[in-house]
C-alpha cells in the first residue's frame, strides 16, 4: 500500500472527470466499471490466519494486573462462543476474559431497550405511524431490539414496514428483527418450508411480490435471511441489505459456524449472538440512512490534505510493524486508513466493522481486544481488533491476525494518540465534524481556480460573515442553484464517496430517507445485472429531478427541484464534479486506496 | 390441428387455473385443479404446483390481506399469478433463460392470463357461475381444456410448411410475449385515425346498421383491417370483441386462418382478397331451426364450443362471415347464430359479422330481443344487407384511400408505444420497425418497463388520488436512449437508437413527438 505522503498518488489515483463546459453525455464511449467483487477477498493476504478460524483465544497470563485465560475449547460452538467474549482493559491495563458464551459483554442487551417503544419510533415500523412527529429527528432512533412482545399472530407485527429474519435451515429461528424469536419458531418454520419447497423442485426462490409487500430470500449456506418489506425499495437494494446482514453475522461468528450446522443441522445458533441485537439493528438503521449501504464505497471525513497526512503518516509507521490495518474513524467516516503491504480492505468490511464497533456500547468505555471477521477479507478467519475511542465520536481500530497482541497494539494506540493529539489532528476532526462537508449552497458559480479548497470556506461559513454569507441567505430554502437540493459523488478507483449536506428542504429524516431511497433506486436501476450498466438517467417525478452519470471513473447522483430545468441542471451536475475535483484533496483520502497495492 | 401439438410441449411454460374452494379435504386435492397444461405432467407435480401457489397465497396474506401473491422470482423461473375471480387462481410458469431470449416482463404475462379469462368470459360466462350450475366440474374443466388449448395455440410457432414467412424453427414452441414485446400492449385497442370526413360517414353507417336490429341496447364495432375504427361497447367488452376480432375475424384472420392475435405481431402483408381456406366445411347459413334459445339451451350447447378453433370461421357469399362453432345441440350437424356474454351487462347478445374488403363490422344483437331466434337473425341480416351494403362500399373506399399501408404509424426515428390508460388504447411502431433495434435496447426497455409497472402498482395501492407523474430518461450501454414518460393516465415508451447525442437532444425529441403525435400530452412546457 502506497504511502498517504505520496504526492503524485494525490493528483494520480483518481484521473478525474473530464468535463469543463462539455455536457455531461460527452467523452465516456467505454465503460470499465471497477468490480468490486474482484480483489475484495484476498485469500493470499489472508494467509497465516487461516488456522485461527473457530479456534479459541488462547491467551497466556497477561501482566500481573490482568489475568485472563480463554482455555481451548471443546466443542466448536464453545470456541466460538468464547472467542466472542471480549477483552476489555481499563487505562491501568487489567484484562478482563469473559469466557461465557452467553454473556457477550454488549451493553446493549435485548433487555435494555425493548421497553423504549415510544419515543424510539422509526419511521420505518409500522405503515400507519407515519406522521409520527418524533421520528423526524435522527436523535430519536434508539438502538437495540423493540417490541420483543410482539410475534406473528399481532396485527403490529404484520404491519411493520421492513422486516429482516434469519433463520437455519431447519428452520430455526436465528435473529428477527421484530419480535421473539422464540416465539417466531412457527413462522421461522413456515420460511425454511418455502425456501426449501422451491429448492427440491430444483429451483432457488429469490423474491415474492404481493401488493406493496416483497419478501426477499438469500441463502447462505445453511444460513437463510428473509426481509419482508413494504418500502419501496427494489429487490437489488433489499437483496444487497440481506448480504450486509449475512456479512454482519459473519463478523461476530466467521463463516465457521456453518461446521456446526454440518454436525448438527438443528443446532441452535441463537445464544451466539446473544446480545448483538443491538448490532443488527443499528446496521438495519443505517439502511435508511447511509449511502454506503448501496454505493459500496466509503466516505471520508472533509480534513485539510497536510493534517490527513499528518495521520495517515502516523498510521503507516504503525502498520510497519505487524498490524494488517489500522484505520482511525469519526463516526462513519474516515479520517485515515492504512493496510499492509498486499492488505486491502473492503468498503463493505469497513461499514459492517465500523457499525459492529459504534453499535456495542462496551467499545465507548474501556479499551477493547476483540476478534473480529471481515467477511470480504477472509470469512472463515477470525481477526483481532484493538479498538479505542480517543474521543466520544473519534475511534481508533488496529487490525492484526495475532491474538496476543494486546499490548502492542495498546502501545501502538499511545504512541498514535500522542501524535494526533500533538499535531492537533483530533482538534482538527472534531471541527471538521461541526463544521459539515460539502453544501450545495456554496457550489462555485464559476470555475475555482485549481488550487480550491473547501475549508476555508468552511471557515467563512463560521459565524464572521462576508458576501458569501448574504449570497447563502439568497439560496436559503431552495437548496443550491438551478435548484440543486443534494448531490452524491462516488469515486470508483478510491472506492470512496462524497455526499453533500443535507440542506433545505430535507429538514426531517423522513425526507432524508426518501432521497436516500431515491437514490438508491437510481443506483439499482442503472447497475442492472443483466442490461447496465447504463450511462446517464435522468428520472423525474413529483418529489425530485434525479440525475445520475456513470463513468468508469465516478458516478454522480444529484437531486433537484422537480421542476428544475433540464439544461441548467446537467451544467450544475457538470459543475459539481469540477467542484469536487477541486477539493478532492479535502474530502477523499488518496493515495491509500484500500485497493491499491 | 394444434391440440396435440402443444400438448407436447411440455417443457418452458406451465399453466394451471385451480380453486381454492375446491379440495379442501386430505385427499382431495385434485379437485382443486380445473385446468393444467401441459395436460401430461404427473398428478404430484400438478400438485406440489399447486401447493406452493396455495402456500404463497396464504402467506403472502399474512403482510398484504389485500393483494396476494401477483409473482414468485425464483432463479430459473418465474411464476406469475392472476386471481381471475375471487379464489379462482390462473398460475404462468415460465422459464428464464437469457440464451434462448426467454427474459419476460411480469406484466406483459399476467395480461396474457387476463386476456385468456376475458375471453373465457365472453363466451361461457364467469367459472364461478359454471361451477356453480355444476359442482363435479368435470364440463368445465373440459371447457376450459379446449378453450385455453385454442388460445395457446396462437402463439404457437408455426412450421415452415404452413407458411413461408420468417419462422424457421419448425418445432411447435410457444411463442409468449418477451422483451422483444417491449413495444406492445396487451389488452388494448388499436384505432384507426380516420378523417373527419370518413368519420362522418362511419356514423352514418353505425346509425343504420343499429337501426336495422331494431334493438336500443344492440352494439357495434368496425374495423379496418386489424384497426378499430369505432364502437359503442363499453372499454371491457371493446377489448374483448377486439381482441377476438382480430384473431379469428378479421380478412388477415381469415386468410392465414391462424395466429395474428394483434395486428402489431407481424406486419406481414394482409391483402384486403379475402380468400378463405374453406377447410372445415363451413355450413351455410343455417335456416331458420327451431328457435331453441331458451333458458338453458345455451348452456348445452357450450361444452363443444370451440370459439377460438382455427379455421372455423370463413366469409360467406352474401358477406357475412359463417362458422359452424355454435350448434343448436351438443353433437348436432346445425349450426346456430353465434352468441357471447357482455361483461358490461351480463347480457347475452348474437354476434353478426360482415366482411367487405378490409372493413369488418361485427354487430351485437340482444338475444332477448330477437324473438324468433335465427328466423329473427335472417331478417335483421337481410335489412342489414338491403340498407347498409353500399355504405358499407363506401366506407370501406373512403378508409382504403386515406390508409397509408402497415407503416402508417411509423414516426422515422423514432420506435414507439403509446398507451392511453383511461381508453385503453395503444399505438405502436409498426413490428417491422421495432425488429431492426437491437436486443441490448430491447432488453433495456422491458426493464424499464418493468420498473414502470411496479411504480404502478405501487401507486394504486397507495391509494392516492393523483395519478403517477413520471419520467425517466436512459442511456444505456449501447448509447441507446430508452425513455419513458407517464402522465395523466397515458404511457409513452420510446427508443432512440441513433440519437447519439445529449440528453437535452433526447428530451427535445420527446417533446417534438408529443407535440406532433400527442396534442402534447407528455410536453412539459
Amino acid at each position: 500500500m502506497s504511502s498517504s505522503d505520496d504526492d503524485s498518488a494525490s493528483s494520480g489515483a483518481n484521473s478525474g472527470p473530464v468535463l469543463g463546459s462539455k455536457p455531461i453525455e460527452d467523452g465516456f464511449s467505454q465503460l470499465r466499471v471497477n468490480d468490486l467483487a474482484n480483489g475484495s477477498v484476498n485469500d493470499d493476504a489472508a494467509e497465516g490466519s487461516g488456522d485461527r478460524e473457530g479456534v479459541a483465544v488462547e491467551v497466556d497470563e497477561v501482566e500481573d494486573g490482568g489475568s485472563a485465560s480463554a482455555r481451548v475449547g471443546g466443542t466448536e460452538i464453545e470456541e466460538i462462543g468464547e472467542a466472542r467474549g471480549m477483552w476489555r482493559s481499563n487505562s491501568e491495563g487489567e484484562v478482563e476474559a469473559q469466557a461465557s458464551p452467553s454473556s457477550s459483554g454488549y451493553a446493549g442487551e435485548r433487555g435494555s431497550s425493548s421497553g423504549g417503544s415510544g419515543i424510539g419510533e422509526e419511521e420505518d415500523e409500522i405503515e400507519e405511524v407515519r406522521s409520527d412527529a418524533g421520528s423526524d429527528s435522527q436523535a430519536a432512533w434508539m438502538p437495540g431490539k423493540r417490541h420483543v412482545d410482539e410475534d406473528d399472530a399481532s396485527i403490529s407485527w404484520r404491519k411493520r414496514k421492513k422486516h429482516f429474519f434469519i433463520l437455519s435451515h431447519s428452520g430455526k429461528p436465528i435473529y428477527s428483527r421484530y419480535g421473539d424469536e422464540h416465539k417466531l419458531a412457527g413462522f421461522s418454520a413456515t420460511l425454511q418450508a418455502i425456501i426449501s419447497f422451491v429448492e427440491n423442485g430444483g429451483d432457488r426462490v429469490k423474491l415474492v411480490r404481493a401488493g406493496k409487500h416483497q419478501v426477499v430470500f438469500l441463502v447462505k449456506g445453511p444460513i437463510y435471511l428473509v426481509c419482508i418489506s413494504c418500502t419501496e425499495e427494489p429487490y437489488e437494494s433489499l437483496r444487497g441489505q440481506l448480504e450486509l446482514i449475512y456479512g454482519q453475522m459473519i463478523v461476530i461468528l466467521t463463516k465457521s459456524v456453518n461446521r456446526c450446522f454440518e454436525k448438527n443441522p438443528k443446532f441452535d445458533m441463537t445464544p451466539l449472538l446473544g446480545g448483538t441485537d443491538v448490532v443488527f439493528s443499528s446496521l438495519i438503521h443505517s439502511f435508511s440512512w447511509n449511502p454506503a449501504t448501496f454505493l459500496h464505497a466509503y466516505t471520508c471525513l472533509p480534513l485539510a490534505y497536510a493534517t490527513r497526512q499528518a495521520a495517515g503518516a502516523v498510521l503507516q509507521d504503525i502498520a510497519d510493524s505487524g498490524v494488517l490495518f489500522a484505520i482511525l474513524m469519526c463516526k462513519h467516516k474516515v479520517v485515515s486508513l492504512v493496510g499492509a503491504q498486499k492488505a486491502s480492505l473492503h468498503p463493505d468490511d469497513m461499514l459492517l466493522l465500523s457499525n459492529f464497533v459504534m453499535s456495542s456500547e462496551s467499545f465507548r468505555t474501556s479499551e477493547n481486544f476483540s476478534p473480529i471477521c471481515l467477511p470480504r477479507y477472509n470469512p472463515m478467519a477470525f481477526l483481532y481488533a484493538y479498538v479505542h475511542y480517543l474521543d466520544v465520536e473519534t475511534y481508533l481500530m488496529l487490525l492484526t491476525t495475532s491474538s496476543d497482541a494486546f499490548y502492542h497494539l495498546k502501545d501502538c494506540r499511545t504512541r498514535i494518540e500522542t501524535v494526533l493529539l500533538k499535531s492537533n489532528v483530533l482538534s482538527e476532526v472534531q471541527r471538521s465534524m461541526l463544521d459539515g462537508g460539502m453544501r450545495v449552497e456554496d457550489l462555485p458559480i464559476d470555475p475555482l481556480p485549481r488550487s480550491g479548497s473547501l475549508l476555508p470556506r468552511l471557515g467563512q461559513r463560521r459565524p464572521f460573515t462576508d458576501s458569501q454569507e448574504s449570497l447563502k441567505e439568497a439560496y436559503a430554502g431552495i437548496g443550491g442553484p438551478a435548484g440543486l437540493w443534494h448531490f452524491i459523488y462516488r469515486s470508483i478507483y478510491l472506492d470512496q464517496y462524497v455526499a453533500s449536506e443535507f440542506a433545505p428542504p430535507f429538514n426531517t429524516l423522513r425526507q432524508q430517507k426518501r432521497l436516500y431511497r431515491a437514490y438508491q433506486k437510481m443506483y439499482a436501476s442503472m447497475h442492472d445485472k443483466g442490461v447496465g450498466p447504463h450511462k446517464t438517467q435522468f428520472r423525474r417525478d413529483e418529489h425530485y429531478v434525479l440525475l445520475c452519470w456513470v463513468t468508469q471513473d465516478f458516478e454522480l447522483y444529484a437531486a433537484f427541484d422537480p421542476l428544475a430545468d433540464k439544461g441548467s441542471a446537467i451544467k450544475t451536475c457538470n459543475r459539481v464534479c469540477q467542484w469536487v475535483k477541486d477539493v478532492e484533496n479535502e474530502i477523499f483520502l488518496l493515495g491509500a486506496s484500500p485497493f491499491s497495492w | 390441428m394444434g391440440l396435440s401439438s402443444v400438448a407436447s410441449n411440455s417443457e418452458g411454460m406451465q399453466l394451471c387455473i385451480f380453486d381454492l374452494r375446491r379440495g379442501q379435504n386430505e385427499g382431495q386435492e385434485l379437485d382443486k385443479i380445473l385446468f393444467f397444461y401441459p395436460a401430461d405432467l404427473p398428478f404430484s407435480t400438478q400438485l406440489s404446483v399447486i401447493g406452493l401457489s396455495e402456500g404463497l397465497i396464504t402467506f403472502t396474506r399474512i403482510f398484504s390481506p389485500e393483494a396476494a401473491c401477483e409473482v414468485i422470482e425464483a432463479e430459473r423461473h418465474s411464476h406469475v399469478f392472476f386471481e381471475a375471480e375471487p379464489d379462482i387462481w390462473m398460475v404462468m410458469i415460465v422459464e428464464k433463460n437469457k440464451e434462448a431470449e426467454a427474459v419476460w416482463r411480469v406484466g406483459a404475462l399476467r395480461n396474457v392470463l387476463k386476456e385468456v379469462h376475458s375471453l373465457f368470459l365472453m363466451f361461457h360466462g364467469s367459472i364461478r357461475s359454471l361451477l356453480e350450475k355444476e359442482p363435479a366440474a368435470g364440463l368445465i374443466r373440459s371447457q376450459l381444456y379446449i378453450f385455453i388449448m385454442d388460445y395457446l395455440s396462437a402463439f404457437e410457432k408455426r412450421s415452415p410448411l404452413d407458411y413461408c414467412c420468417w419462422d424457421f424453427l419448425s418445432s411447435k414452441k410457444l411463442q409468449l410475449p418477451s422483451f422483444r414485446d417491449s413495444l406492445k400492449e396487451r389488452g388494448t385497442v388499436q384505432m384507426l385515425t380516420v378523417g373527419r370526413e370518413a368519420a362522418i360517414e362511419v356514423q352514418s353507417l353505425v346509425r343504420v346498421v343499429e337501426s336495422c336490429t331494431g334493438s336500443p341496447s344492440c352494439h357495434s364495432l368496425l374495423l379496418f383491417q386489424d384497426l378499430l375504427v369505432s364502437t359503442t361497447l363499453s372499454p371491457d367488452d371493446a377489448i374483448n370483441l377486439f381482441t377476438y376480432a382480430v384473431l379469428r375475424l378479421t380478412p388477415r384472420a381469415l386468410s392465414t386462418g391462424s395466429s395474428s392475435w394483434s395486428y402489431l405481431l407481424k406486419g406481414s402483408t394482409a391483402s384486403a382478397a379475402v380468400t378463405g381456406p374453406a377447410v372445415g366445411s363451413p355450413t351455410s347459413l343455417s335456416e331458420p331451426f327451431h328457435g331453441s334459445h331458451g333458458t338453458s339451451a345455451g348452456d348445452d350447447q357450450s361444452h363443444a364450443m370451440r370459439p377460438l378453433q382455427h379455421d372455423r370461421w370463413s366469409r360467406g357469399n352474401d358477406g357475412f362471415l359463417v362458422t359452424d362453432i355454435w350448434q343448436a345441440e351438443p353433437g348436432s350437424l346445425v349450426s346456430v347464430t353465434p352468441s357471447i356474454w357482455l361483461q358490461q351487462t351480463e347480457e347475452k347478445m348474437y354476434l353478426c359479422a360482415y366482411q367487405h374488403k378490409s372493413l369488418t363490422l361485427i354487430v351485437l344483437i340482444p338475444v332477448s330481443s330477437v324473438i324468433n331466434g335465427e328466423q329473427g337473425i335472417f331478417a335483421v341480416k337481410q335489412l342489414v344487407l338491403e340498407n347498409a351494403s353500399l355504405k358499407m362500399l363506401k366506407v370501406e373506399e373512403k378508409l382504403s384511400k386515406g390508409w397509408g399501408g402497415e407503416n402508417a404509424y411509423h414516426v422515422s426515428g423514432y420506435r414507439y408505444l403509446l398507451v392511453d390508460g383511461d381508453r385503453n388504447l395503444s399505438r405502436a411502431s409498426p413490428p417491422g420497425k421495432v425488429t431492426t433495434l437491437t436486443k441490448d435496447s430491447l432488453l433495456a426497455l422491458s426493464k424499464l418497463r418493468e420498473e414502470v409497472d411496479i411504480e404502478k402498482s405501487r401507486a394504486r395501492w397507495d391509494d392516492d388520488d393523483h395519478e403517477k407523474e413520471l419520467e425517466i430518461c436512459t442511456r444505456a450501454r449501447n448509447n441507446a436512449w430508452v425513455i419513458t414518460r407517464v402522465t395523466r393516465g397515458k404511457e409513452l415508451y420510446m427508443v432512440l437508437e441513433n440519437a447519439n447525442e445529449t440528453l437535452l437532444y433526447a428530451s427535445d425529441a420527446v417533446q417534438k413527438f408529443s407535440n406532433r403525435y400527442c396534442n402534447g400530452a407528455f410536453s412539459l412546457d
